[in-house]
């Protein structure tokens, strides 16, 4: 087997998938207008990485096994990535993270995770990391809900695999991807074996619905969204009804013991965000919106302007030394696989989320509601209204279209339904802020805090030079 | 008064109106613009009378605290241009202070506030400047030439009258700034560019409030246009320039104050009735969410019924709640939207955005899915648990709250203007000396 073009990853989405979207079935994603654009994203990344010859294998499924290794992804990458080809690194990075732990409970486990990574590398596939489910009534075990299926779950099996039945939601890309990587939510207790499960299903597997809601947007002239015209992902609704699995694409089956260390490999790098390294330009992205909104208004000079871009740069860099503090940090597992530190990424994560919306709070102060009702590129080419806007929009430095694309940027990265979907999902991912707590707290270095703290006071058996800390 | 469908009619006046760079031809009857129409057309014939000497409540000035707080009642289950045609009334006050300039301005302002409400005719504001303030060009017998730009005006495309004012108090040497005057919106020179949170989508069943509470937000482009006399209320007197502004200002904050406080509640309602759904309301970390949350909610409760409380009665009569705790409880309110809006995303979870659609519900080959993981427990329907997921997106993460959120934001120059505000209309002397008699010291002021 060999790479696939654009092209062909186009052609293989048609696939007799049962997909959804505003209550209409998708025929072929690659032509429907809800689903072309994220489609030709993933397509362009397949070209761009695309080689023609026979052993060729994505760079997308090289799996890091040391920061040197992280760099050479990371060069490989540059310029090639999007949501699909994110979530297939994630999701094989996260199996084979897990891989020597799930070996503890079935050797064989071990041995057919790497054996679909190279099965999902020599078709040159895009997996979906299947993680979040129902959950129903979220204080209840899986097994003491009204509904059984809240999380999926072992249904029936026979001599060649299980059949599972379920919900898992939430899943980017799922109906634009082949493969659904079945992480279980969270940890599992004795009594939930039937939950206890990993594995993998191709999305046109029968019994696999999928249905999507997207923040691609509506519309005729779609500049007015820069953005999110041009790069979206539909988020898919995955219900498994009955869907066979075969037993070499199962690496958890019943070990209720092992199904958090699935979890939380499949945690750790959603929360590294897909894996990337060295290359956050986000936080960094809104100071510099910012100091050219502040230029085009004719305020750059203010001193209360001045203030609030240092609160912005505070939070950048912060976030940055957050996520280079990780890497520095990193370790490898049993098998090699290098690993960012835990800690790091989850503080890191927690406090930039907990901050993010002040931030933008602070973008739009200084960019005013033009944010929100700066006329659209329709407006601006009509002759009828092009050399009014033009005077009226145009400031020394400024062109006035070059102001329109300011504000529409901004709009519709943080005041639109794409700026809500990534402040819901940037709060969402890897687990809520409750779970970036959590994670760190378990994480923490507390017996070394306590210790310091103790040779400080001169308490307990760290009493000896309490004096000396002092200075 | 107008009917509904009168209103609908009115609108058909030739007015010059774009969205996306074409035409509207009748408001009424565009895809995303009849949305907006619909919603003011609503409020028209909840009031309608047929009775000749009837008018709308929206025109009477509330004269009490008590009259204030049923106008904002009234308003905050009206549309946006029921709130900008009440807030154009509150203009009858500078009537007196502009007719000492020239007692013609106060005449003509009545009378055009009387026009407007004999016909029952909606009034749009006119007062933030695009570009360089809007400008008096020309000056003939029979009235002014105009030119500019003004942007924020809140329903411009679907109302019959906009009242122009200056943004700012104007100096010596901007005269020709310093004006202020009515201009119905299908004036020759006229052009009005709007955007709207109105949905795209064709079925827009899944933004539940957007879809039928979304208000043009219009950029209104005078080139030259010819203002009548008798509708020019100021033309030249700088000193009275910042009057209209203020009193404008005083009312746009009392309305956003009281809406504040009906916003935070419905966010804690949101949040708290997700938190059930969702099987975690007693769970300890979500109890502390909830509690941030209410506290944030009634404290903007209490923040508007102070300002109310220390209302005062200007000598035109006029309704005026506290400036320093109107400026106090906005800062507070605003400054800490984002962090509430940010607990509801924490407690709701990703099905905010991820919840299928109405259509998605109704389509029998997916509706017993949505129905069954929709649901958490026998007392939860998924119906019910899809639809506030809907509201939620809607009224936080979507286009609609994105306009709202920074439309709210920059009422009075935008939350770190407010506060500042809230210092400077501080009692900072009741302050100052309690601290120096704790301190036992002589404050010295």
């Amino acid at each position: 087997m060999a790479m696939m073009t654009g092209d062909q990853y186009r052609a293989s989405l048609r696939d007799g998938r049962v997909t959804f979207i505003e209550g209409e079935r998708v025929e072929d994603p690659a032509t429907h207008p809800l689903l072309k654009t994220a489609v030709d994203v993933a397509a362009d990344v397949y070209d761009k990485l695309y080689s023609p010859e026979p052993d060729a294998t994505s760079p997308i499924y090289f799996i890091p096994q040391s920061k040197e290794d992280m760099e050479t992804r990371r060069v490989a990458l540059e310029g090639a990535s999007d949501m699909t080809s994110g979530t297939s690194s994630v999701s094989a990075m996260s199996i084979a993270m897990a891989a020597p732990d799930l070996a503890k409970a079935n050797p064989v486990y071990r041995q057919r995770i790497y054996d679909y990574i190279d099965y999902v590398r020599k078709h040159d596939l895009r997996l979906a990391e299947a993680v979040t489910d129902a959950k129903g009534h979220r204080k209840l075990r899986p097994h003491q809900q009204h509904d059984p299926d809240m999380y999926v779950r072992v249904v029936d099996r026979n001599a060649d695999g299980v059949f599972i039945t379920g919900c898992k939601m939430h899943i980017s890309a799922a109906s634009i991807e082949h493969e659904l990587v079945i992480f279980p939510t969270k940890a599992m207790r004795p009594g939930e074996e039937a939950y206890a499960f990993g594995g993998a299903v191709a999305v046109n597997a029968p019994g696999v619905t999928i249905i999507d809601t997207t923040y691609a947007p509506h519309g005729e002239d779609l500049r007015h969204y820069p953005v999110s015209s041009k790069r979206n992902t539909p988020e898919g609704y995955v219900v498994l009804d009955n869907v066979f699995v075969p037993n070499e694409r199962i690496w958890l089956d019943g070990e209720v013991e092992y199904a958090g260390v699935l979890a939380s490999a499949l945690g750790l790098w959603e929360r590294t965000g897909g894996g990337t390294y060295k290359q956050r330009e986000g936080e960094d992205r809104i100071v510099g919106l910012a100091a050219l909104m502040a230029e085009a208004n004719g305020v750059a000079d203010e001193p209360h302007i001045h203030d609030k871009l240092a609160t912005l740069m505070i939070f950048a860099t912060m976030c940055r030394a957050g996520h280079e503090a990780a890497w520095a940090n990193a370790t490898t597992n049993e098998d090699g696989n290098l690993i960012p530190s835990t800690l790091f990424i989850s503080a890191t994560k927690y406090y930039q989320n907990e901050l993010q919306d002040r931030m933008i709070d602070i973008l739009h102060d200084i960019a005013g509601t033009m944010v929100s009702n700066a006329p659209t590129m329709g407006d601006f080419e009509n002759p009828d209204l092009r050399p009014m806007l033009e005077t009226l929009l145009e400031t020394p430095g400024f062109t006035a279209e070059e102001r329109l694309k300011l504000y529409h940027y901004i709009r519709d990265t943080t005041a639109d339904a794409f700026g809500g979907w990534s402040s819901v999902t940037g709060k969402q991912a890897g687990g809520g802020q409750y779970a970036q707590r959590i994670v760190t707290s378990r994480n923490y270095d507390m017996e070394r805090a306590k210790e310091i703290a103790r040779r400080t006071v001169g308490i307990g058996h760290g009493a000896v030079a309490a004096g000396k800390e002092q200075s | 008064m107008l009917t509904g469908d009168q209103y609908r009619e009115s609108l058909r006046d030739g007015r010059r109106s774009y969205i996306d760079g074409k035409v509207v031809e009748d408001a009424a009857a565009h895809r995303l613009i009849g949305k907006s129409v619909d919603w003011v057309a609503k409020t028209y014939d909840a009031h309608y009378s047929a009775d000749a000497g009837a008018s709308n409540p929206m025109y009477q000035l509330p004269r009490t605290k008590e009259e204030l707080q049923a106008q904002m009642d009234f308003l905050l289950t009206s549309d946006p241009t029921a709130a900008s045609t009440a807030g154009s009334m509150a203009l009858r006050n500078v009537a007196p202070e502009l007719g000492s300039a020239n007692p013609a301005y106060r005449e003509r302002l009545e009378a055009f506030l009387d026009s407007c409400r004999d016909k029952d005719f909606r009034v749009s504001i006119a007062q933030s400047d695009l570009g360089g303030p809007v400008r008096i060009v020309e000056r003939r017998d029979d009235g002014v030439v105009i030119r500019g730009g003004k942007h924020h005006v809140i329903g411009g495309a679907v109302v019959h009258e906009l009242i122009v004012v200056p943004a700012r108090a104007m100096g010596p040497g901007e005269e020709d700034m310093a004006v202020a005057c009515a201009i119905p919106a299908n004036a020759a020179g006229v052009k009005m560019v709007s955007t709207t949170t109105a949905p795209q989508s064709k079925d827009d069943r899944h933004f539940p409030y957007s879809r039928d509470h979304s208000v043009p937000d219009t950029i209104v482009m005078f080139e030259d246009v010819f203002v009548p006399s008798d509708r020019v209320f100021l033309a030249g007197e700088v000193e009275k320039s910042g009057a209209l502004n203020e009193t404008l200002g005083i009312w746009e904050r009392a309305r956003s104050t009281a809406a504040q406080a009906d916003q935070a509640e419905i966010l804690l309602g949101m949040a708290n009735t997700i938190a059930e759904m969702n099987g975690v309301a007693d769970a300890a970390h979500i109890r502390d969410k909830l509690a941030t949350m209410a506290v944030y909610a009634r404290l903007c409760r209490a923040g508007w019924e102070a300002a109310l409380a220390h209302a005062r009665t200007t000598e035109t009569g006029m309704v005026v709640p506290d400036d320093s705790y109107i400026y106090a409880v906005r800062a507070y309110g605003v400054t800490n939207y984002s962090e509430m809006a940010g607990w509801v995303h924490d407690i709701g979870g990703a099905l905010i955005l991820t919840a299928p659609t109405v259509a998605d519900f109704e389509n029998e080959a997916t509706h017993m899915y949505v129905e069954k993981y929709m649901s958490t427990g026998a007392t939860v329907k998924g119906e019910d648990r899809m639809r506030i997921f809907h509201l939620i997106r809607d009224l936080t993460a979507e286009r609609y709250s994105g306009w709202a959120k920074i439309s709210n934001q920059m009422i009075g120059g935008g939350m770190f203007a407010q506060k500042l505000a809230a210092l400077d209309t501080y009692d900072i002397e009741s302050a100052r000396s309690k601290a120096s008699s704790a301190a036992k010291v002589n404050d010295g002021s």
